[in-house]
């Protein structure tokens, strides 16, 4: 039991209750071991600092903790460390018209942080199913992506500025808000999907841009996945995109078995793809989507006729996480080069098919940036431990598969627990060595959310 | 049986409401423009009821500006044979619409007319009505199903505490509820198909009808911003707030 947090904060800040340990302990995994021995609740950066300075005298570990939706473990607490929930470090602190910069705490939800970006005529791009619950710091460790990073890059790309306490107890301001600054190692970006791992994230400017036009939202219906490949090529090279997302027939089952929802087209289909893009460009997607039809990459389609229509839409591909969860399915997020796709998703299921036929293999994803979400569900008459260990027997060769397209075994998920011993799929053993070295300068004592990412 | 549908193009339904900053009306730059979502109903009850064979032609009718036609060509797209677009620029009200559709059904000879019950913008929940004391024919507002049979049209009309049902002898009206259907989405094909269907486009001179509107906007104001709620520390600190700083409790 670490000591000293009894004096650093007050018994609404602190807690130990079994209840709050097993909710702030974990993220959305459910199978690692989950077993913090207190959770803090920090209300200002001088807290933080503090709670750093007392792990690194007292030798206990921290794991921080944000909106925990995480999928790889990043936020698991399993070995009695201290959890550090910015749950109450959410406010807005100051905004810029002129600059179209939010500064904020790491705590702020994701969703508050749009919200605002609307009221002030702005927008806040990084978007995904979660953003209801995720926060700002989580989103800064994760680089998290979402569904318009075709258009709109990666939360990396929204970051201005950072106020990090590092794993030491220092606190460093990086970057501060500037567009332009040659002055040498750019910090900021080092913090930018390190789970947590080098320092803890307390504050950040976040980048707002225009408000894009009021858009539209498309569903086409692909039977062959190769050809999902040249729609995208042929509305991108006609219009600007902000998204481009697809699923299988088998997804959208288990969404309408889930919620209700109207099936998109009177005809099923085995893949579909989802477009969004800006409103004055309707006649042109149009054109676009007739010669579709033409070529016979696609037999049919619908066009969202109101916002209600187009989230509808949406939900049939934000839906498929929630629907699938009762499969507990093993997830796999990866990514390779657009144009290997098709030959990658082949070999998958082939391998999976070849070892065990019966499993269901369940394809999404943000196809526009290679990114493929790989659910295998579990079958009803096999316990959870035997499916998991089935999965895992195949994740080498499925990650071979990725290694021989120099693709991603995390595109946007993170490393956590869950991939880190994969690493050396996509990271050269020279990589891992200054990681590891790079942990060591920001993190000498080995406090910040130790065992995840890199070995402990 | 030819069938007439009345449409409204409003702000879409998800959009947050911005007042213009003199308080002259809502602002419309850069928003969402739909098809008023019980006018969609109407659409896709008389596309319906086209399907089944017991209509024979729909005709999707707005009045508004030359930028309504978006919302018409959606109409088409959903199932409409053809649409008709009264043109005015001015800020059409309920009576003066009545009278305008009045003028257009005199010429259609519509045996049935089917209006969402309001449009979200006015909330008047007027037009209908008016509509069907103008021409005469009798109306089932409200409708959450309606059934036609035998030169009649039976509607079950949502009311408070229940649900009742009319008989009315057609041409009838009727005004469309939530629960009456759920609107297909466009398909691509039919989007395209509708660029070729006829939209026929009149002024209400050539109809007779003047839409010089007879209510003025004096100011639209936003509703009052509601203050943020605080967090007490313990149930002490909530009932002497609730007595003593909100006086809700004695």
């Amino acid at each position: 039991m670490p000591h000293g947090l009894d004096e650093l904060f007050s018994a609404r800040a602190l807690k130990r209750d079994p209840d709050t340990l097993a909710q702030w302990g974990c993220d959305w995994t459910r199978s690692f071991t989950v077993a913090p021995s207190a959770v803090v609740f920090p209300e200002s950066v001088e807290e933080v600092v503090a709670l750093v300075r007392l792990a690194n005298e007292s030798a206990f570990a921290l794991v921080p903790s944000g909106g925990r939706t995480g999928l790889s473990g990043g936020a698991v607490a399993g070995n009695g460390e201290v959890v550090v929930s910015f749950d109450r470090m959410n406010r807005i602190l100051d905004f810029s018209e002129a600059d179209r910069l939010v500064r904020c705490q790491a705590g702020l939800v994701t969703g508050a942080l749009q919200a605002f970006a609307e009221e002030k005529g702005l927008y806040y791009p990084v978007d995904f199913a979660s953003s209801g619950s995720s926060q700002i710091g989580g989103n800064i460790s994760t680089n998290a992506g979402g569904i318009k990073v075709i258009r709109y890059g990666l939360t990396r790309d929204w970051v201005a500025g950072l106020k990090v306490v590092t794993g030491s107890g220092e606190v460093i301001d990086c970057n501060q808000g500037l567009v332009k600054n040659a002055t040498g190692y750019d910090l900021r970006h080092l913090f930018v999907g390190a789970e947590g791992t080098l320092g803890l994230v307390v504050e950040a400017q976040m980048r707002l841009t225009r408000a894009p036009a009021p858009q539209q939202v498309m569903v086409l219906g692909v039977p062959a996945f190769p050809d999902i490949l040249k729609v995208l090529a042929a509305f991108q090279a006609t219009l600007t995109l902000s998204a481009f997302e697809f699923f299988s027939e088998r997804a959208l089952t288990k969404v309408l078995a889930h919620r209700d929802l109207q099936r998109p087209l009177p005809e099923s289909v085995p893949f579909y793809a989802l477009l969004e893009f800006d409103e004055p460009d309707m006649d042109r997607a149009m054109s676009v989507f007739e010669r579709t039809v033409e070529e016979g990459w696609v037999t049919d389609g619908v066009l969202s006729q109101s916002e209600k229509q187009a989230a509808d839409l949406w939900a049939l591909r934000e839906g498929i996480s929630e629907s699938i969860a009762p499969y507990t399915p093993y997830k796999n997020d990866l990514s390779v080069r657009i144009s290997l796709m098709g030959e990658f998703i082949e070999e998958v299921d082939a391998l999976v098919a070849a070892s065990y036929p019966d499993f269901e293999v369940c394809w999404y994803g943000h196809i526009g940036d290679g990114n493929l979400h790989l659910n295998i569900l579990k079958p009803a008459d096999l316990d959870g431990e035997a499916f998991y260990e089935r999965c895992h027997a195949i994740s080498p060769k499925i990650f071979e598969a990725v290694r021989s397209r120099n693709g991603s075994i995390s595109a946007e998920h993170g490393v956590g627990l869950l991939k880190r011993d994969f690493l050396g799929f996509t990271r050269s053993e020279s990589d891992l060595a200054i990681m590891a070295a790079l942990k060591r300068v920001f993190d000498p004592n080995q406090v910040m959310n130790p065992g995840k990412l890199l070995p402990g | 049986m030819k069938v007439l549908v009345p449409v409204k193009r409003v702000v879409d339904y998800n959009v947050k409401i911005r007042v213009k900053p003199d308080n002259s009306g809502v602002d419309l730059s850069n928003v969402k423009m739909s098809v008023n979502p019980f006018c969609e109903i109407a659409i896709e009850e008389a596309v319906r009821l086209k399907e089944a064979g017991t209509a024979t032609e729909v005709v999707a009718v707005t009045v508004g500006s030359s930028a309504s036609q978006e919302q018409l060509r959606t109409c088409l797209a959903l199932g409409a044979d053809r649409a008709v677009l009264i043109e005015t620029d001015a800020d059409a009200q309920p009576l003066g619409i009545a009278k305008a559709l009045k003028a257009l059904q005199e010429k259609e000879g519509a045996e049935l007319v089917i209006f969402g019950k309001q449009s979200i913008d006015g909330d008047n929940s007027q037009t209908g009505q008016m509509f069907a004391a103008l021409t005469g024919m009798p109306q089932g507002t409200f409708a959450s199903e309606v059934k036609i049979a035998d030169g009649r049209i039976d509607v079950t009309r949502e009311i408070d505490g229940g649900l009742q049902t009319v008989s009315l002898k057609l041409p009838a009206v009727v005004t469309t509820d939530l629960r009456l259907n759920e609107p297909r989405y466009a398909s691509l094909p039919n989007i395209m198909k509708a660029k070729k269907k006829p939209l026929d486009v009149v002024t209400p001179d050539e109809l007779g009808v003047d839409l010089t509107p007879s209510v003025e906007v004096l100011s639209v104001e936003p509703p009052a911003e509601r203050q943020a709620g605080i967090k007490v520390e313990s149930v002490e600190e909530l009932v002497d707030k609730l007595k003593n700083e909100a006086k809700v409790i004695s």
